[in-house]
């Protein structure tokens, strides 16, 4: 990704950082040796094996692929989108989370959940009421300003299923890969590509009704634990003590508004639910 | 004079988030979350009080005979230090 003249040092690092180039790869790192499938973060080093692609991160050093005759190319960019930049950002003392954003007013509304929630079918609802998409599917956190959180642009393009297309009525590109039964959308609000402070996160549930609920107290810290990848990558690349871990998550809980937003898993009301997902980005929004 | 009630600062780290208070055994990792009376007490113990001392200063701060929450207040303390966030003593 070039970078912009503005660019902040956290994006500069990042785009450094994330340099590419093809070559041997070993299969082990550190004297671990990581099979095929699996992937190894060891300090300041992370080694990924899979789908007959190979990839090496050394801090300071980038990015070194190699792919056998018959690997997927779309395989590469999912790989690196995915796991690699998360490792990335983690021994660079960035903190992914799994979230698609949208920003609004120089804030990023941020959406979580598990795999299959609808977070990304949401943000391409939300770029049909006029908000920009800020990331899809991983949010990197700066933590470097103890006053604050800055959410650093998403570094993956848009991915909806066919279903999530036509209720969405964004635009597809091409298929994201040949066994993935996703495509690469254009996001309907267009983009934000600059680093902003982060203004709420939403955890998406599914219920009978729609409501959103502000999250209060202690259900804040417990509510942070996420099981992605990228909280098992962040544990290994940060070495955290329990004490240190707990410091953390009390300042995210402490810094960050949270709301739940509860909604049917009907299509019939997916409208509705974008409409109230809009608000709470607007602020319009007063939940109970 | 009885014994003032301290808290094992070691063993626990703690956060206030709203209106409720979360400590972490840091040996264990097991959380806690205290609200209402448990949170008032919790600050209470601050190293200076015993534990009449905490009864009588949870009784102003309610509006209540010290006699009325006696038996609450030794509960909590039985607790924590069950739980090891107090030193023993």
């Amino acid at each position: 990704m070039p970078l912009r003249p503005d660019s902040s040092p956290a994006e500069a690092l990042l785009t450094r950082e994330t340099q590419l180039r093809y070559g041997q790869v070993p299969a082990e790192l550190d004297g671990v040796k990581v099979p095929e499938g699996g992937h190894f973060l060891s300090g300041s080093a992370y080694l990924l094996r899979a789908d007959g692609l190979s990839f090496l991160y050394r801090k300071g050093e980038g990015i070194t692929v190699e792919r056998r005759p018959d690997a997927d190319l779309s395989a590469q960019s999912l790989w690196l989108g995915g796991s690699v930049y998360a490792a990335i950002a983690c021994i660079n003392g960035f903190k992914p989370i799994h979230a698609s954003a949208v920003a609004y007013q120089g804030q990023v509304t941020a959406f979580t959940g598990p795999s299959g929630a609808g977070k990304s079918t949401l943000i391409a609802a939300l770029g049909q009421l006029g908000l920009p998409m800020f990331c899809d599917d991983t949010l990197v956190l700066d933590l470097s300003d103890p006053a604050q959180i800055i959410c650093l642009p998403g570094h993956k393009r848009l991915k909806l299923t066919p279903a999530a297309l036509a209720m969405t009525g964004a635009e597809g590109q091409e298929k994201v890969g040949a066994a993935i039964d996703k495509f690469y959308a254009r996001p309907p609000g267009g983009e934000v590509g600059r680093p902003l402070p982060l203004g709420r996160l939403v955890f998406l549930e599914d219920g009978a009704d729609l409501a959103a609920r502000e999250i209060t107290g202690a259900e804040r810290f417990t509510r942070l634990t996420d099981d992605h990848y990228t909280e098992t990558l962040f544990a290994s690349a940060r070495q955290l003590d329990r004490a240190a871990q707990f410091a953390l998550q009390a300042r995210l809980a402490q810094q960050i508004p949270m709301t739940r937003l509860t909604r049917p898993r009907d299509p019939a009301q997916f409208a509705a639910s974008a409409q109230l997902a809009a608000k709470l980005v607007r602020n319009e929004e007063k939940s109970t | 004079m009885s014994k003032k009630v301290i808290k094992a600062r070691g063993r626990f780290s703690e956060t206030a988030i709203d209106d409720e208070i979360v400590v972490m055994h840091l040996a264990s990792g097991e959380f806690f979350s205290l609200t209402g009376t448990g949170r008032t007490l919790w600050l209470l113990i601050d190293g200076t009080r015993s534990r009449d001392a905490i009864v009588t200063a949870a009784a102003a701060q309610y509006g209540v005979e010290a006699a009325d929450i006696v038996t609450d207040t030794d509960e909590f303390l039985a607790k924590l230090g069950a739980a090891g966030f107090l030193e023993a003593g």
